[in-house]
C-alpha cells in the first residue's frame, strides 16, 4: 500500500473529537513523524516515548525557557507581551528545568508527594467526594465536570496549601482562569496571566507568614526551599500556582474522561459497581490508559539525536503522544477495549523517568474515590446528552461538560 | 553491627524517577533501561536505604530484614 500523506493539522475538528484514529495512523505508518505544520517531531510508540522520557539527558524539559518559538495554536498579535509574561512565569516551576537544578528542585516538593503521604489524604478526598455528591443528588442530574471533577482538585489543592476556608472562593475563582493554560482560544493570554498573577498576588503574604511560622502544608515546603537557597521568591510563588497548573485540568479529565468511558461500556461499568472497592484501583488505571487526560507534552533535543532512522536536530521540539503509546498495539492487548481487569497496566499516563508526574499518587487517589463513590450512589449513571464536544487542545484531553442523569 | 537487608525493585512498577539513587547512590543504580536496581543494600545505613523506599513515587522498592525474612518496607 502506498504511503497516504497524513494531516499535520493537530488541530483539526475531527482529531480533536477523536484523535486515536488520527494517532493509531501515525503510530502505524511513521512512528517518528516530523510535523510540517507546528515544526516538531511527533513521537507516538509506546517503547519511543518510554525510551525519550528515560533519557532526560537528550530531551530538554526546559521548553518554556528555551524555545523561542510562538504559542501554538496562535494568539492574538497584541498579546504577546502577556506571552512573554506566560513564559517567564512557567521557565521557574522546577518541572522546567533539567539536571542538576531539576534535582535539587525536586528533592525540596518530592517527600511531601510520597505514596504514603498522599494515602493520608485518602480520607479527606472521600468527605469531599460524599459533600459534593449530597449537593448534587436531590436534582437527579448534574454536570459531572462542574459539580464534582472541577471543584474536588481545588478543594484539595487549598487544604494542601493551607488557605483559610473564607479565602476557597477566591481561589477557585483564580483556579478556573489557570484552566486557560491548556486552552485554544486566541484571546486565551488574558486570562491566563490574571489568574497567574492573582495567584502571586494571594501567595505572596502566606509565603512571608510561613518563613517564619512553618506548617505541614504544601507552601511551607516550598519557603523551606526558599531559606535553603534551591528556590528563589518568585520560583516559590510560581510553584505554589503549578499545584493548579498541573494538578487540576489533569484531575478534571481523569474524572470526566473515566465516567464516560464506563458510561459509554456498560459491561465494565456493571464489573465496578459488583465491587466497586474491589475495582476502583485497576480501573482508575485502565481510565488513565483508555483515555488519558494529556495527549501529549514537549521536549527540546539537546543534542543530535537517531530515532527509528530519523535524525531529530539539536533544539528540535519534540512532542511525546501518551494518547498513543497508551493504545499501541506492542504494549496493550486489544489496546482500543476499555478493560478494567487489564493487568499489568504499563501505560504512560503520568509519564516515565526522572519527571514522572509528581502528583500521579493523589491524582490516583482522586479517581479511585470518585469511581467508587459513583458506582455506588448512582448505578444507574446515563449521559443526559449525545453531543459531547473536546476542547481544542493538544495538549489536553479535555470534555468542555459531561451532563449525566440518574433515576 | 547493623542487620543485613534484602533490597529488591520491582520492574513492572519502576519508572526509572531515580530519586532511590538520588538518595542512595551506593545502594540504588539505574541499568540499561533506566530502572533502578538494588546494586548493593549494604551500600548505605538502613535509615537511608528505607527513605529510598519510602522516596519511590510507584512503591516499587521492598525491603527485608534479610535473616528474618520481616518485611520492613512497605
Amino acid at each position: 500500500m502506498g504511503m497516504v500523506t497524513l494531516s499535520d493539522d493537530m488541530f483539526a475538528a475531527d482529531v480533536i473529537a477523536d484523535p486515536y484514529p488520527y494517532y493509531g495512523r501515525l503510530r502505524e505508518e511513521d512512528p517518528v513523524h516530523w510535523n510540517e505544520l507546528y515544526e516538531l517531531w511527533v513521537v507516538t510508540r509506546h517503547d519511543d516515548v518510554v525510551w525519550m522520557t528515560r533519557h532526560h539527558e537528550l530531551f530538554s524539559n526546559a521548553v518554556f525557557r528555551n524555545d523561542p518559538r510562538p504559542a501554538y495554536p496562535a494568539i492574538d498579535e497584541s498579546d504577546l507581551g502577556l506571552y512573554e509574561y506566560v513564559r517567564n512565569y512557567q521557565a521557574d516551576q522546577f518541572i522546567q528545568h533539567d539536571r542538576p537544578e531539576h534535582l535539587e528542585m525536586r528533592k525540596v516538593v518530592h517527600s511531601y508527594f510520597t505514596p504514603r503521604a498522599m494515602e493520608a489524604w485518602r480520607p479527606f478526598v472521600q468527605k469531599a467526594v460524599q459533600e459534593l455528591l449530597d449537593a448534587a443528588e436531590h436534582k437527579g442530574h448534574m454536570d459531572v465536570m462542574k459539580d464534582v471533577a472541577t471543584p474536588l482538585p481545588v478543594l484539595v489543592i487549598a487544604q494542601m496549601m493551607g488557605v483559610p476556608a473564607a479565602d476557597r472562593p477566591h481561589v477557585r475563582k483564580l483556579a478556573e482562569k489557570l484552566l486557560n493554560i491548556g486552552r485554544g482560544e486566541h484571546d486565551r493570554m488574558k486570562p491566563l496571566t490574571e489568574g497567574m498573577q492573582g495567584m502571586i498576588d494571594y501567595v505572596s503574604p502566606l509565603v512571608d507568614e510561613r518563613l517564619t511560622h512553618p506548617g505541614d502544608d504544601f507552601i511551607s515546603v516550598l519557603a523551606a526551599g526558599e531559606r535553603n537557597g534551591v528556590f528563589t521568591r518568585h520560583q516559590v510563588l510560581v510553584n505554589t500556582s503549578l499545584l493548579l497548573l498541573a494538578g487540576h485540568e489533569t484531575t478534571i479529565n481523569l474524572l470526566c474522561n473515566g465516567t464516560l468511558a464506563f458510561i459509554r461500556h456498560p459491561e465494565q461499568w456493571a464489573l465496578l459497581k459488583g465491587d466497586p472497592e474491589g475495582w476502583a484501583q485497576r480501573a482508575t488505571e485502565e481510565c488513565l490508559r483508555y483515555d488519558a487526560p494529556v495527549k501529549s507534552l514537549q521536549r527540546l533535543a539537546t543534542q543530535d539525536v537517531d530515532m527509528r532512522g530519523k535524525v531529530l536536530r539539536k533544539d528540535d521540539r519534540v512532542r511525546w503522544f501518551i494518547s498513543s503509546a497508551n493504545r499501541d498495539p506492542e504494549a496493550f492487548a486489544q489496546p482500543d477495549r476499555f478493560d478494567i481487569t487489564r493487568d499489568p497496566n504499563p501505560h504512560v499516563a503520568f509519564g516515565s523517568g526522572v519527571h514522572h508526574c509528581l502528583g500521579a499518587t493523589l491524582a490516583r487517589v482522586e479517581g479511585q474515590e470518585v469511581f467508587k463513590a459513583l458506582a455506588e450512589r448512582f448505578p444507574s449513571l446515563h449521559l443526559e446528552t449525545e453531543v459531547l464536544e473536546y476542547q481544542p487542545s493538544i495538549t489536553f484531553r479535555s470534555l468542555k461538560s459531561l451532563p449525566v442523569a440518574w433515576s | 553491627m547493623a542487620r543485613p537487608l534484602r533490597v529488591w525493585v520491582d520492574h513492572r512498577r519502576c519508572v526509572g524517577n531515580s530519586m532511590c539513587e538520588a538518595l542512595a547512590p551506593a545502594v540504588f543504580r539505574l541499568n540499561a533501561s533506566r530502572q533502578s536496581e538494588a546494586i548493593n543494600p549494604a551500600g548505605d545505613t538502613e535509615e537511608k536505604v528505607l527513605e529510598a523506599a519510602e522516596n519511590c513515587p510507584v512503591s516499587a522498592i521492598f525491603v527485608e530484614d534479610a535473616q528474618t525474612g520481616v518485611r520492613l518496607f512497605p
